[in-house]
């Protein structure tokens, strides 16, 4: 007997959609029993998942809240997939973004209008950013130096920089041992409730970089140079130009994720921003097909499923790394359920000969 | 197996159905094949040779259908199966370690020499292989130093090493020379008389009636005929192949040369490995005429197409489209100053499989009105409406056969693809035209089309650079031809000017005519 794996052909569209559904359902029954074993009650954690993610105005503008760095760094992330580069670093990029925003905020707020603050922090955060991830761009583009390796070690640059600015420079004085920013005043439009223009900002961005890659000749070359570089040197497209530039937007983008969180959310820069946003955004892109559009959707369901976990925690008292272990067990069912969107596994029968 | 009689069914199967996505790739094909024999198996690309010989090999499993060898039903679940069956095959593409002798890739994996390879045992066990089947390999060279044909020899030799009595070809001899070609079928025969069985899988007719003692001809994924030698014509076989009758000619009528279009003087370029591989030529193509390049593949043809489209530059000499520099132009400047190119290899050179057949149609001229319109500086937007409707146009002109301008291109048939390609190349009003290998691998229908087409291109006016390696392709449609070795020219002459076994001559090097009179030849 042996197991082999098939390439399915043409995939209908309600596979698409009863996939991953059937991975949340999936996913919450193994919850469940996590829940059980933990001594809570799975009924009272999921209602309290669902009220937490869509429950009322409030806590949905919460979730939104929740999606605006999903939304941005995996519309980024997107765009760099497009184009054949794997953006692992939109972590270190975000805190990079994080870096520049509240570094501005402290050397300028006091002296300065608040939007002017806002808007400096943001372009300095957006051009960290896009440094951050361009020169794993640039060293893929003219090296061949992969890009995987490089992303991955320069968030490690990221999260050692913020730890030290942290004790150092960007220590709050008042904060006596706590390593901590000085709280940052200026902050983004609010919505209603803590949801602020960030998110429009977000969609609209979304909505932008899907149309420069599905109705431009940038985006039309930029793909083409993704999908079969070799072709896309032979058709006179510049391969190199559109992995630097896909690099240095996918970074542009986790930049901002990082200064609007700071502006928006946090409103002081501790070391409690490393929490994976920037990973969990990779598989956002995934499950939006690498689609601007769809990746709208997606962020908005991962925004639901953080606040959701965050909310059963504090209601059934799981520990913090129960809750995390279930929230990762979503994103795993959600992973297999696209593999075998596109394979199909098959078992094989036979004797010896 | 030594007791094996000839004539003896070594290998049969029975009712093998194999069916891919959308297609029957084999249907209840049977076939037997004896001892002491070489079976043809011909047909056109996409017939189903290959995917039956991937069955017998072990690659696929077979929807329905049983294997039987020496007259036992076997289950062959991987090469290793099928080798320890005494089944050996040599692919189109050579799977061999670049970096390692052949004496070391021929004994590769195998057992009987040690942990501790004894490779004065091994040597001596392939001077003896050689010998007695009259090939000839250094055993101390690298696999990177060897010709194409000589690495078939090592491919073939590490077959016989692991005990092959029954030995399948697929198309060895895309790769050779004329030359190559018959050794490779004298060593063939040699097999057979030992008492191997060989499978030999080709779409070329003439190689058919040299070598074979029968004839298995499929179609679409059934055999439709099977000859012995003696009994077949080479009208009656491209009948069966194809299902119709097919002219071998091409309309062509005289040239009508015009002014020079392409002058290449003295050009140098190195390749890859760093070895100069194009060593200072010097040749001119005119408006209306087909210049050909004859030679085995590696000897500088690609890097001189590469420097042609500016995808490689020049260490030296100057190359002039009507007169004006265009040396070491990028390719995107390259396509816009008139120069088209169809790649050697069309799927991964020539189009953008995931992208639908309207792209790929207007993938280098996707800047040009009406295709898309400014919006500002290096922004354009795409006017679907009217890709769309060009497309349309090419897929009626050039009888490209998809189900519609949205599909991917990469679903297409390899004839399709290639329609596709010069559709796109020939409609982008282009001066020059270089064709790199243009029927290759292609059925007898898609080849007769797309040559007819590289020759009405030239009647329109166009200049056409034609880089072939086959060599009857390059005779039948150039004007004039020049034989390209180890990055020279050395010769250059009309069609029908020297026979076949003096180009052969030329294309490996054995003959060279002086340089003056090769330069003479342009004026």
């Amino acid at each position: 007997m042996r197991i082999r794996l098939e390439r399915r052909g043409e995939v209908p569209l309600y596979v698409y959609i009863l996939a991953p559904t059937g991975a949340f359902l999936l996913a919450f029954l193994m919850g469940a029993f996590l829940m059980l074993w933990a001594g809570a009650s799975p009924i009272k954690g999921y209602g309290a998942f669902l009220r937490g993610a869509f429950g009322g105005l409030k806590p949905f503008t919460n979730t939104l809240l929740r999606a605006t760095p999903f939304l941005l760094m995996a519309t980024g992330i997107s765009l760099s997939n497009r184009s054949n580069v794997l953006n692992i670093g939109a972590e270190g990029q975000y805190i990079m973004g994080a870096i520049a925003m509240t570094w501005i905020a402290v050397l300028m707020q006091n002296s300065v209008p608040g939007f002017i603050v806002i808007l400096v922090g943001v372009i300095l955060a957006v051009i960290v950013g896009a440094l951050w991830a361009g020169a794993a761009g640039y060293l893929k583009a003219k090296m061949g130096i992969n890009e995987v390796v490089v992303t991955v070690m320069l968030n490690w640059v990221a999260i050692m920089l913020l730890k030290w600015l942290l004790r150092g420079p960007l220590k709050d004085p008042r904060s006596q041992q706590w390593p901590m920013s000085p709280p940052i005043g200026p902050h983004l439009p609010y919505i209603y409730g803590n949801l602020n223009l960030g998110f429009v900002i977000a969609v609209l961005l979304a909505i932008a970089i899907w149309y420069v890659l599905f109705r431009t000749n940038i985006g039309f070359k930029l793909r083409a140079c993704g999908e079969n570089p070799r072709a896309a040197r032979y058709a006179g497209f510049n391969v190199e130009g559109m992995l630097i530039l896909s690099m240095l937007i996918s970074g542009a983008m986790a930049g901002m994720a990082g200064a609007f969180d700071v502006i928006g959310t946090f409103h002081i820069l501790y070391e409690g921003i490393v929490v994976g946003l920037g990973y969990t955004s990779i598989i956002v892109a995934l499950v939006g097909k690498n689609h601007p559009l769809a990746v709208i959707g997606s962020a908005i369901m991962f925004g639901a499923i953080y606040n959701g976990v965050t909310s059963m925690q504090s209601v059934t008292q799981l520990s913090y790394t129960l809750s995390k272990c279930i929230e990762g067990m979503i994103y795993l069912f959600f992973l297999i359920s696209e593999f075998l969107v596109l394979y199909r596994i098959r078992l094989i029968r036979g004797d010896a000969s | 197996m030594s007791e094996v009689a000839p004539g003896q069914v070594v290998l049969e199967v029975r009712g093998i159905v194999k069916r891919f996505p959308g297609v029957v790739a084999n249907d209840h094909v049977d076939l037997q094949v004896r001892a002491g024999e070489v079976l043809a198996l011909l047909g056109e690309n996409g017939a189903g040779k290959t995917t039956l010989m991937n069955i017998i090999y072990g690659l696929y499993t077979p929807d329905e259908g049983e294997i039987y060898v020496m007259g036992r039903r076997v289950h062959i679940r991987g090469p290793k199966d099928a080798i320890s069956l005494g089944i050996g095959m040599v692919h189109q593409h050579f799977m061999q370690v670049e970096e390692l002798t052949v004496l070391e890739n021929i004994i590769l994996g195998l057992r009987e020499f040690g942990i501790i390879l004894d490779t004065e045992k091994a040597k001596r066990m392939l001077e003896e292989a050689f010998q007695r089947y009259g090939l000839r390999v250094d055993p101390d060279a690298y696999i990177w130093q060897l010709s194409a044909g000589e690495k078939q020899r090592v491919e073939i030799m590490k077959a016989l090493f692991r005990g092959a009595k029954i030995l399948i070809l697929d198309e060895p001899t895309s790769v050779l020379t004329p030359q190559e070609t018959k050794e490779l079928f004298k060593t063939l025969r040699k097999f057979v008389e030992g008492g191997m069985a060989v499978i030999f899988i080709t779409h070329k007719l003439q190689e058919v009636m040299e070598v074979a003692d029968r004839i298995v001809v499929m179609r679409r994924g059934k055999v439709v005929g099977r000859l012995m030698r003696e009994e077949a014509t080479i009208p009656q076989l491209a009948r069966l192949m194809v299902g119709r009758e097919v002219l071998f000619r091409i309309e062509k009528g005289e040239a009508r040369p015009g002014e020079v279009v392409l002058r290449v003087e003295g050009l140098r370029a190195m390749s890859d490995k760093g070895v100069e591989a194009v060593k200072g030529i010097t040749f001119s193509v005119r408006k209306g005429e087909i210049v050909g390049v004859a030679g085995v593949a590696g000897n500088g043809q690609k890097e001189l197409v590469e420097v042609l489209y500016g995808l490689r530059r020049p260490t030296a000499g100057r190359v002039t489209l009507f007169g004006k520099d265009v040396t070491g132009e990028p390719t995107h400047r390259i396509i816009k100053f008139g120069i088209s190119l169809i790649p050697e290899e069309r799927v991964t050179m020539g189009i953008v499989p995931t992208f639908s057949v309207a792209d790929n149609l207007i993938l280098e001229i996707v800047d040009r009105e009406p295709f898309s319109q400014k919006v500002f500086d290096g922004l354009r937007k795409l006017s679907f409406e009217n890709i769309e409707k060009y497309a349309e146009e090419l897929i009626r002109k050039f009888d490209i056969r998809t189900p519609s301008s949205k599909t991917k291109a990469g679903y297409l048939s390899g004839g399709n693809i290639q329609k596709l390609i010069l559709a796109r190349e020939l409609s982008r009003g282009a001066y020059l035209i270089i064709a790199d290998q243009p029927t290759a691998g292609l059925d007898v229908g898609a080849t007769e089309f797309i040559r007819n087409l590289l020759v009405k291109a030239r009647d329109s006016g166009n200049a056409v650079f034609l880089v072939s390696g086959d060599l009857s392709e390059v005779l039948s449609l150039s004007d004039r031809v020049m034989v390209m070795y180890e990055g020279e020219i050395t010769a250059v002459f009309r069609p029908g000017e020297l026979p076949i076994e003096e180009i052969g001559l030329y294309m490996l090097g054995a003959k060279k005519m002086p340089k003056e009179e090769v330069e003479r030849f342009w004026e």
